[in-house]
């Protein structure tokens, strides 16, 4: 499959009153035309900052993209005009985000909301638009879309509000789609509705996906690929099978620890990562997971190791990664 | 059954103008401010119908005089009907108070809007010249700004070749809006500014910004519609006091000048010579005086009540 997006030692920071936080320090990564992507990691690792930089939807000031290449097809989106971005963003790369309660414009009605990109990107008349706008939202599953289309949000459950949401961004048949953790702020049901009509649009569209979540167990069902994300590194890439079968980083092994599973013994406890994440103003010189590791060394302390590959298509961030094959319990 | 219950859930939701209009309709200060502007706008529009003689129809052999059936408030030293001139001070009045709001509007707005939407130099500019503008006592520097931009106003009508406008004293609506507008645009430049900069780091900003759309348009269509409940409760008190400030400025004799109509020059005229000359005629400084102070009430009332209306939960 040919390449759709490709970046490039993206480096993006924000500079506060308190110092500069290194919030996406040189993460690189590609994406094949049609590929699910899964980026995994705990709050504030630089998952959403790393996605919103490769849109430069990145507040500037205090957000800065220091440096980097986001090659769309080929183009580099940090370097194009803002015309360009524009023309790109909803268009090609659409997004959408964590919570539909306040994603939405509550004093536009859905048709306006849904039609402006189609309008914008696709030169569609009003009614045009709106005859668009419909179909969407029948795509997505809102009943009596006809007469639901001229709602305001406040009117929309939230459910059907993520489902509005989906809809705005395929509105023009994005080549990728970028979802910031759009089923965190739903119930577990509702999550996985909007799980099937991903699943189900991507496999009739044929888009690229970029999933961002911190939970693996929604992340397992979707994703072809995963890259782990910490403290603004990717820490690790692989297969989404061959993350789940054999991690080789300290800090995914402690991720799947962390989560409930139906096949682990009664009454065996779940295991938290110990400690916290390492302040993104002053990161350590060394590996910043290496507070929190149980199988640092001292190599650990003073170098931070590259992102190196491990196994078949299986990158990895450690030093050590050959021990924690050895020694992982299970 | 979907269907079924969508009907009920959308039954009970009432349009939001709708809404609003009930809470001001149950709240009776709100009541009384909606029914005084709505009485004075009705007579600015009606005056010619209204007013049964025009406002600047002199009569020297009926001036001074008491009230009367012909003058039922009586006739001023040239002979004008002052019930006639009170009703055509309401349209100067509802005038003076447009004009100065659409001006405090087309600079304020977006001033306002782009110190709040891009920052850094752009807002410092703005709030600074704002805050010039707020340093010095309100009314003195709209008296300063009305003495100084008079005589060019008038300069330049002659140059025109308006010879005649220039001598009229129309041209103090001119000035009056002007001065007004110029000083009063700051206060709302500060409150569109504050609002902006809350509503631009909302979510929904960010997913129009996703979606490509152009950043004029984000702050026109995304971020402005938001912001306008405090827009509307703010001009809605600004009203009163845009009505007070034309009072003080034509009692001053810097505002509208005669034969222009306004509460202001009237009750200047009604409480200077005349009044010492004829002090059984007290009305004529009460009555405008009483209007005015209605006016004012009201629009402050009004506003009152939309702040209620537009924001229930506090």
């Amino acid at each position: 499959m040919a390449t759709l997006l490709e970046v490039k030692e993206l480096r993006t920071e924000f500079h506060t009153q308190d110092g500069v936080v290194h919030a996406v320090n040189g993460v690189s990564f590609t994406l094949d035309e049609g590929e699910t992507l899964g980026l995994v990691g705990e709050s504030g690792c630089g998952k959403s900052v790393s996605m919103l930089s490769v849109m430069r939807l990145i507040p500037m000031p205090p957000g800065k993209i220091v440096s980097g290449q986001v090659l769309f097809q080929g183009r580099d989106l940090l370097r194009v005009d803002d015309e360009e971005i524009r023309s790109v963003r909803g268009n090609k790369i659409a997004m959408v985000f964590q919570d539909p309660m306040t994603s939405l414009n509550p004093v536009l009605t859905i048709n306006t909301q849904i039609s402006e990109a189609l309008e914008l990107h696709q030169g569609m008349t009003k009614e045009q638009a709106r005859k668009r706008s419909i179909e969407l939202l029948q795509m997505v599953g809102i009943p009596e879309a006809e007469r639901r289309v001229d709602d305001y949000p406040h009117q929309f459950s939230g459910g059907m509000r993520q489902r509005a949401m989906i809809a705005m961004a395929l509105s023009c048949s994005p080549q990728l789609l970028i979802a910031d953790e759009p089923t965190t702020a739903l119930d577990v049901t509702i999550q996985a509705q909007i799980i099937d009509i991903v699943k189900r649009l991507k496999r009739e569209l044929g888009m690229a996906v970029v999933w961002i979540t911190h939970d693996l167990g929604v992340i397992a069902g979707i994703a072809d690929r995963i890259n782990v994300m910490y403290a603004g590194f990717i820490v690790e890439s692989a297969h989404v099978k061959e993350i789940f079968a054999n991690p080789l980083h300290p800090y995914t092994l402690g991720l799947l620890g962390s989560i409930p599973r139906l096949d682990a013994a009664l009454k065996s406890k779940l295991t938290p990562i110990e400690g916290l994440p390492p302040d993104l103003i002053a990161l350590p010189k060394g590996c910043p997971f290496y507070d929190r590791c149980h199988y640092r060394t001292e190599r650990c302390e003073n170098e931070n190791p590259p992102l190196e590959l491990g196994a078949v298509r299986h990158s990895v961030a450690c030093w050590n990664w050959q021990d924690v094959r050895k020694l992982r319990k299970h | 059954m979907t269907r079924s219950l969508n009907r009920v859930m959308t039954w009970g939701v009432r349009p939001p103008w709708l809404q609003v209009a009930r809470r001001i309709v149950r709240n009776p200060p709100a009541l009384f401010g909606l029914v005084v502007v709505i009485g004075v706008v009705l007579v600015a529009l009606l005056a010619p119908v209204l007013a049964p003689y025009p406002y600047d129809k002199q009569n020297l052999d009926a001036a001074a005089q008491p009230p009367s059936a012909a003058h039922w408030l009586g006739t001023d030293a040239l002979g004008r009907d002052m019930f006639s001139r009170i009703i055509w001070g309401a349209r100067s009045a509802v005038f003076v108070i447009v004009m100065v709001t659409l001006v405090g509007l087309a600079l304020g707005v977006p001033l306002g809007a782009a110190a709040g939407y891009w920052g850094g130099w752009v807002d410092t500019l703005v709030m600074r010249l704002a805050d010039v503008l707020f340093a010095f006592p309100g009314l003195l520097f709209v008296f300063f700004v009305a003495a100084t931009i008079k005589p060019g106003i008038e300069a330049w009508a002659r140059a025109m070749g308006w010879r005649d406008l220039a001598q009229s004293g129309y041209l103090s609506y001119g000035v009056v809006i002007l001065s007004l507008g110029i000083v009063g645009w700051a206060g709302l430049a500060r409150l569109v500014r504050a609002q902006v900069l809350t509503v631009k780091e909302r979510e929904f900003v960010i997913a129009a910004h996703a979606l490509g759309v152009p950043t004029g348009r984000v702050i026109t269509r995304h971020i402005l519609p938001n912001a306008l409940a405090p827009i509307i409760i703010a001009l809605s008190m600004g009203m009163g006091d845009i009505a007070l400030s034309e009072g003080y400025l034509s009692f001053m004799g810097i505002g509208l000048q005669p034969p222009a109509p306004s509460w202001g020059n009237i009750l200047a005229e009604s409480a200077g010579r005349y009044w010492r000359a004829f002090p059984q005629m007290v009305w004529l400084v009460w009555i405008p005086g009483a209007i005015l102070a209605a006016v004012v009430f009201a629009f402050n009332f009004l506003g009152d009540g939309l702040n209620e209306a537009l924001n229930p939960e506090i």
